[in-house]
């Protein structure tokens, strides 16, 4: 959306230097969303679409409270609810505040073929520039989050930018602004790691939840968006948490020996056809005796 | 259809022209597909999009193209399919390919209308074709699978460019051997005509057949 | 709230019962989060359905809508049985010591002594303590409509036992009223099993485990609780846990009800209610024959044991309705004239909101300003509403939006023919919004809050102070002109504002807050004020006509020094949200009521962590970090009851006399349309002086008509009563109108989700779509399965989706029964009963 003025530490699809890539990252930038004070007020949805300016569009009630079914290419912020029949503490909604996750690793970069449509920051956030975008929908496939969305009109694709424009100008993200409980926080990543950590430690001494804990998922580096869980050990149960999310296989697969495979093969048969034509020349109909074409034919 | 064009004296005519016409459709939207292709493939060839008309119209292009692409080699195989079995023939053609590869065509024995090469192409631009369809419409609307099937996107993501890959060597080849290897190759394709000498030499029981009845349909291999 | 928003993060134990913060007080339900989250404080939700409130608590307990006194009355027993009680508090600060009189009889059979049945009323006259000697006025809290005053007086000198082992006393009468709340009288008539619910007392009464008074629990609620036909026994049972455990005065405690507007709180405070003036005087009565006589009435003796003290704060009472009158009357209120009493209406009977409804339904009353409210809407049983709008002449609707009052006459169900006959005239008033008018408001945390206008009103919508003035000034030139019956409390009320037909509210806050008309010395301060400053407070007011003041609790919001509502200061030094400088908060700009009893008989704070208030030896008087609710020098050793408010100067376990319409302790009643009989008294299931509405329109339905679903109403955190199905944004989170069903209940009726079902009482049917949850799960109540269901408010036939016809357009008050609760007159919308079918 914004080129916030962050150095940047990878692009898509892009040949060449990318300025911040060797860069020591004074900090990277943290959300942290405790699920267990979330009251799924929706403070967050709204705030998300009035700074980023987007209106209303047309839903419907679908046996939820939860205003859609996933997030859209123009509401990139849902709550989404789960009434959940816990064996211990019997029936819990859980609400999770879901929204790109801002991977370390981010799928959707990996997958995006389009140069400098997708960028990585030094501070952790994943952008998407919509002047560069070419709506080919790769970030959709290369995200395990179900993050990216296309939009039909204007053949692009968005998501949250962990307002990078409030963050560039020293704000907080609107969603942790509209946040009345404070179950949402802003801050570098220690320092979010550490309050979600101390919370998830009083879950586990206090409220008897004794397998909470902090989501930062492993299988992509960690996350810029990270959860407090009253049961880390199975995510899904919050609206389908994966619980290792990773870069699609074939993504990754396609993206590195298959591309390499197949330069070396485009690049290894072109000259191949070369050798030969070097080597045997055309087919030749007039001379057609027992006489082999000479080399320099 | 040969009453379409007219064959100079020592010639004969190979290609009708629908049969041409289908040809170039399907060659010129391959060659925009596999240009527009590279240029998502590899961030080296993403100027190649650029050269195109930019980004967003090489992606748009091409899942269009793609359609029309499909369209011409359902055509062929309309027109082809019947003549594209392997033959006996294809068969020891084949074991004669390094001989072919060569130029030691002497040892090369003489086949029908396609050869097995020829045939090869043929089945490998339609499967490849068909498959690079399926999954090419997964990618055009990545926004309409839902998430639960979302491996369809995945498989369409390793299946595209992978197809594309086999094409891409097939597609080289047939440029090779029609520019390059076998002279008259082009004008047959272009003006539908070969020398007698051309058709007797690489698709000598198809001459024959057709030198014995030039209205003799092109219905077998 | 007896405490504030802000306080409950001192808390160490909440339970939240009738009310739903997550969800309808997002905002200050931070709070108990930070309590969870900085003190491990334990929540404890009880509710008919698994709210957002419950996703956060440590325990949920689904109760039937209704059975909350057999709950909390439950809580109370297990309390004393287990010895989880305050007893140094109970004995010093509350009446838990005072003998009750012979005669008094305890509800075992679901009547208190003195019931007549011809009536349905009490002779409250047992309901009073031993003890000699008796003033006036402690007949205090006399309902109108009840049609009981009782005559006998408190006794000024009251007997007690500070054992607590006499069998009359309060306590032991208490302990015996609750006696039969054992835990499985709790499970048959709430539902919550036994190990649940003694799970949850436990949990609650931990907080005094071993006599330890450190720690301190709040009970917050909202309409949940009020909106029975035993609603205000509900909260007085919730008092009563309050005070036997210790809790009320104390940071972290208290009895705190969430308003659900921003300034309900204002609007009660002041008297926009039909039996208060403003600052909760009691309105004049047609005996009352003059200021003398209203006086006596309404102003309190001491009625304490020998030894104690009590301060007695109404007392004051001569101060308050003097400067009230001079506030109102100006130079025309003098001795001689009885400061205009005369002109203050004498209220004959009940007027509260079904009252006026149902007179206009019977053809008495003949027309209707709707300010400020969607009065189709909020009442109960909306098809009387709009039919008795039907038959008045004219009504005025001043709204933001064309509402559904100002279009009663469209309502679904009406034929075009219909329309036809309908001759009341409306007229449609555009008002201004919120953000366009500047003003304070009143928080539950009785905070008054200074705002400005964000932008001026749109097109031809105008200030309601601007109409309210308009009018009154061309209704005062007709008296001029024309004269009339009564023109003087008219053509005399003061109308001194800088502009007249334009008042700015500033001008109206400073009338409020009141001046002296006479230069004043106190002599305790050392301080003077001049004659016309304002009021520094409410301690400066006189009973002799020299201040004037429209409010005598929010006397010292604008003083000399300008709002004080208006101020924004952020130092806390106390750290314990007291806050100060931010805003006023009445009485006195004390953030926590009663904060004496925050401290042992010997003025040291219960918690030395939590220091709101204390006895200085040093200085001889209380001080804090709060502003002390006491009598500032009153010595420890003298014994002066916290409660300055009470007569007693102690709080009222027992509510003596006249307190309370339907008794001095609560009992559990049915709601009106109930599943079961009462299994305490079958013979006497529902409150037994409630009187039912009796037009055409107001009917009751029974399990035997086939209304055998528990059905209970509420809001959703999206949507703000019936104004954002206006707007686009609350639209989009919450589309349409549903019904939450139980999964159980569903699968009964083979209905899916999202599917559109009909809910029927015996008043009307509501149509929306099934949100089948496993939020609400079935109950088993006296031996019997039943089920509950439950359906938001907001939705009508007005809004973004309504216009369109694309929702379902009816009411969820189509199905309320018009019956009301005894003592505040609030409808029973939460709980009767209903039957669910497929549309």
């Amino acid at each position: 959306m914004s080129s916030a003025g962050f150095e940047i530490r990878a692009i898509s699809g892009h040949a060449g230097p990318v300025p911040g890539a060797g860069l020591k990252r004074e900090f990277e930038v943290c959300k942290l969303i405790d699920t267990t004070t979330c009251i799924g007020c929706k403070a967050c949805e709204v705030a998300c679409l009035e700074w980023n300016g987007y209106s209303f569009s047309e839903t419907k009630f679908d046996n939820s409270y939860q205003t859609m079914p996933e997030t859209s290419w123009n509401y990139w912020n849902l709550i989404k609810f789960n009434e959940h029949e816990d064996p211990d503490h019997g029936l819990m909604l859980l609400m999770r505040k879901d929204q790109c996750m801002h991977c370390e690793e981010p799928g959707c970069l990996a997958a995006c073929p389009a140069d400098n449509a997708i960028v990585q920051y030094v501070n952790g956030i994943v952008d998407f520039q919509q002047e560069h975008c070419i709506g080919c929908g790769y970030c959709i496939s290369g995200c395990p989050f179900n993050i990216p969305k296309f939009s039909p009109d204007a053949r692009k694709v968005f998501k949250c930018t962990l307002c990078v424009d409030r963050v560039s100008e020293g704000l907080e993200p609107a969603c942790i602004k509209a946040c009345p409980t404070g179950c949402l926080h802003f801050g570098t990543k220690p320092e979010m790691k550490e309050l979600a950590e101390t919370r998830a430690e009083q879950l586990r001494e206090h409220s008897g939840f004794a397998n909470a804990g902090v989501y930062d998922p492993a299988g992509i580096s960690g996350t810029h968006v990270i959860y407090v869980l009253h049961d880390a050990s199975n995510p899904e149960n919050y609206g389908g948490l994966p619980s290792n999310p990773r870069i699609p296989w074939t993504v990754q697969l396609w993206k590195h020996p298959l591309k390499w495979i197949g330069n070396l093969a485009i690049v290894g048969g072109l000259l191949g056809l070369v050798v030969h034509y070097l080597r045997f020349g055309p087919k030749t109909l007039e001379e057609d005796k027992q006489k082999k074409p000479g080399a320099g034919q | 259809m040969s009453e379409d064009t007219r064959v100079p004296p020592g010639n004969v005519l190979r290609y009708s022209f629908p049969e041409r016409l289908v040809h170039w459709l399907a060659g010129f939207s391959y060659v925009y597909l596999m240009l527009t292709g590279l240029a998502f493939w590899s961030p080296w060839l993403f100027w190649l999009a650029f050269a195109l008309g930019g980004g967003t119209i090489s992606r748009e292009l091409h899942s269009w193209v793609g359609l029309i692409f499909v369209v011409a080699v359902l055509l062929m195989f309309r027109m082809w399919h019947r003549q594209m079995h392997e033959t006996a023939v294809d068969k020891e053609w084949w074991d004669a390919i390094p001989h072919y590869i060569r130029n030691e065509d002497e040892y090369v024995p003489t086949v029908g209308r396609f050869n097995g090469g020829q045939k090869l192409l043929f089945w490998g631009f339609l499967w490849c074709g068909l498959f690079l369809l399926l999954s090419g419409l997964i990618l055009w609307f990545p926004n309409w699978v839902p998430w639960n099937l979302r491996y369809l996107r995945y498989i369409a993501v390793i299946v595209h460019p992978s197809l594309a890959l086999i094409t891409i060597g097939l597609f080289i080849i047939h440029v090779y051997m029609g520019l390059a290897m076998e002279r008259g190759a082009l004008i047959s394709m272009t003006r539908g005509y070969v020398t007698i000498a051309f058709a007797k030499r690489y698709h000598g029981l198809w001459y024959n057949r057709v030198a014995d009845d030039p209205s003799a349909k092109n219905e077998t291999p | 709230m007896t405490n504030g928003w802000i306080d409950i993060k001192n808390t160490d134990m909440m339970l939240i019962m009738g009310g739903n913060p997550a969800e309808n007080h997002p905002c200050g339900f931070k709070w108990a989060i930070e309590a969870k989250r900085n003190r491990n404080a334990k929540m404890i939700v009880v509710d008919p359905r698994f709210t957002r409130t419950a996703a956060t608590a440590d325990q949920f307990l689904q109760i039937r809508a209704g059975a909350d006194i057999a709950f909390l009355g439950g809580m109370i027993h297990y309390a004393i049985e287990n010895n989880r009680i305050a007893r140094d508090y109970l004995v010093n600060y509350t009446n838990a010591s005072f003998i009750i009189k012979e005669g008094f009889k305890l509800p075992e059979d679901g009547l208190y002594s003195g019931f007549d049945p011809a009536t349905k009323t009490y002779d409250q006259s047992t309901w009073n303590y031993e003890g000699s000697g008796g003033g006036s006025g402690n007949s205090s809290g006399t309902k109108l409509g009840t049609q009981v005053t009782s005559p006998v007086p408190l006794p000024a000198n009251v007997t007690h036992d500070p054992t607590l082992q006499n069998p009359r006393c309060v306590f032991q009468l208490l302990r015996q009223q609750y006696s039969r709340y054992t835990p499985e009288v709790v499970e048959r008539i709430t539902g919550i099993p036994r190990d649940q619910f003694l799970k949850a007392a436990d949990l609650f009464t931990s907080i005094r485990k071993d006599g330890d008074m450190k720690k301190a629990a709040t009970i917050i609620y909202a309409v949940g609780w009020t909106q029975h036909t035993f609603g205000t026994q509900i909260i007085r049972a919730a008092a009563i846990i309050q005070l036997l455990m210790g809790n009320v005065g104390r940071a972290g405690g208290g009895v705190n009800a969430l308003r659900g507007h921003s300034n309900i709180q204002g609007a009660t405070d002041m008297g926009g209610i039909f039996d208060n003036l403003p600052g909760y005087l009691k309105v004049p009565k047609p005996v009352d024959a003059d200021l003398a006589a209203y006086l006596k009435r309404i102003t309190t003796t001491s009625s304490k044991p020998t030894e104690w003290q009590s301060f007695n704060y109404w007392s004051n009472t001569p101060k308050f309705v003097v400067s009230f009158l001079k506030s109102l009357y100006g130079d025309t209120a003098t001795k001689e004239n009885d400061f205009a009493f005369d002109y203050l209406p004498k209220v004959d009977r009940n007027y509260s909101w079904t009252q006026i409804w149902d007179s206009m339904y019977r053809g008495t009353v003949k027309g209707m300003f709707a300010f400020g409210m969607n009065g189709v809407m909020i009442g109960p049983n909306t098809h009387k509403n709009i039919d008795a709008l039907k038959k008045a002449d004219w009504l005025v609707v001043g709204e933001i939006y064309p509402d559904e009052t100002s279009e009663f006459w469209k309502a679904p169900g009406t034929t075009t023919d219909e329309m036809k006959n309908i001759k009341t005239t409306v007229y449609r008033l555009p008002c201004a919004g919120f953000a366009e008018k500047d003003g304070s408001m009143t928080n539950s945390a009785r905070w008054l809050q200074w705002k400005n206008a964000a932008v001026p009103p749109p097109g031809d919508a105008r200030l309601d102070q601007d109409i309210l003035a308009q009018i009154f000034l061309a209704v005062r030139d007709l008296y001029k002109k024309e004269g009339g019956k009564f023109p003087d409390p008219v053509l005399n009320l003061t109308w001194a504002y800088t502009d007249p037909l334009h008042p700015s509210l500033s001008d109206v806050a400073r009338e409020i807050n009141g001046k002296t008309l006479v230069d004043l010395t106190d002599d305790t301060l050392k301080q003077t004020i001049k004659a016309g400053q304002q009021l520094p407070g409410f301690a400066w007011l006189k009973d002799d006509g020299t201040t004037s003041c429209g409010n005598w609790i929010y006397s010292g919001s604008w003083t000399e020094a300008g709002s004080q509502m208006a101020r924004r200061g952020t130092e806390d030094p106390s750290g314990m949200g007291v806050y100060p400088n931010w805003g006023w908060s009445w009485p006195a700009n004390r953030r926590v009521l009663y904060n004496r009893a925050s401290c042992d008989v010997d003025g040291k704070p219960w918690d030395p962590t939590r220091r709101q208030v204390w006895w200085s030896e040093a200085a001889q008087k209380w001080v804090g970090n709060d502003v002390p609710d006491f009598k500032l020098d009153s010595h420890p050793k003298d014994h002066m009851g916290p409660f300055i408010m009470n007569p007693e100067g102690v709080g009222r376990i027992f509510g003596p006399l006249a307190a309370f319409a339907d008794g001095p302790f609560p009992e559990h009643y049915e709601p009106i349309e109930s599943p079961i009989e009462n299994p305490l008294h079958p013979m006497q299931s529902n409150n037994p002086v409630v009187k039912k509405f009796t037009t055409a329109a107001d009917k009751y339905g029974t399990p035997a008509d086939g209304f055998t679903i528990v059905c209970t109403t509420y809001r959703l955190t999206e949507q703000y009563h019936y104004w954002t199905k206006n707007n686009p944004m609350n639209v989009q989170l919450i589309p349409e109108p549903f019904i939450e069903i139980p999964v159980e209940l569903a699968n009964d009726l083979g209905i899916e989700g999202s599917e559109v079902i009909k809910v029927t009482s015996a008043r009307g049917t509501y149509i929306a779509k099934a949100f089948v949850t496993k939020r609400i799960k079935p109950m088993t109540i006296d031996g019997k399965k039943v089920y509950q269901i439950g359906l938001p408010i907001h939705q009508g036939f007005r809004g973004i989706k309504e216009d369109e016809e694309r929702n379902a357009r009816t009411p969820a008050n189509f199905l309320t029964p018009t019956v009301v609760d005894p003592n505040a007159f609030t409808p029973e919308s939460k709980g009767f009963l209903v039957k669910v079918e497929k549309a």
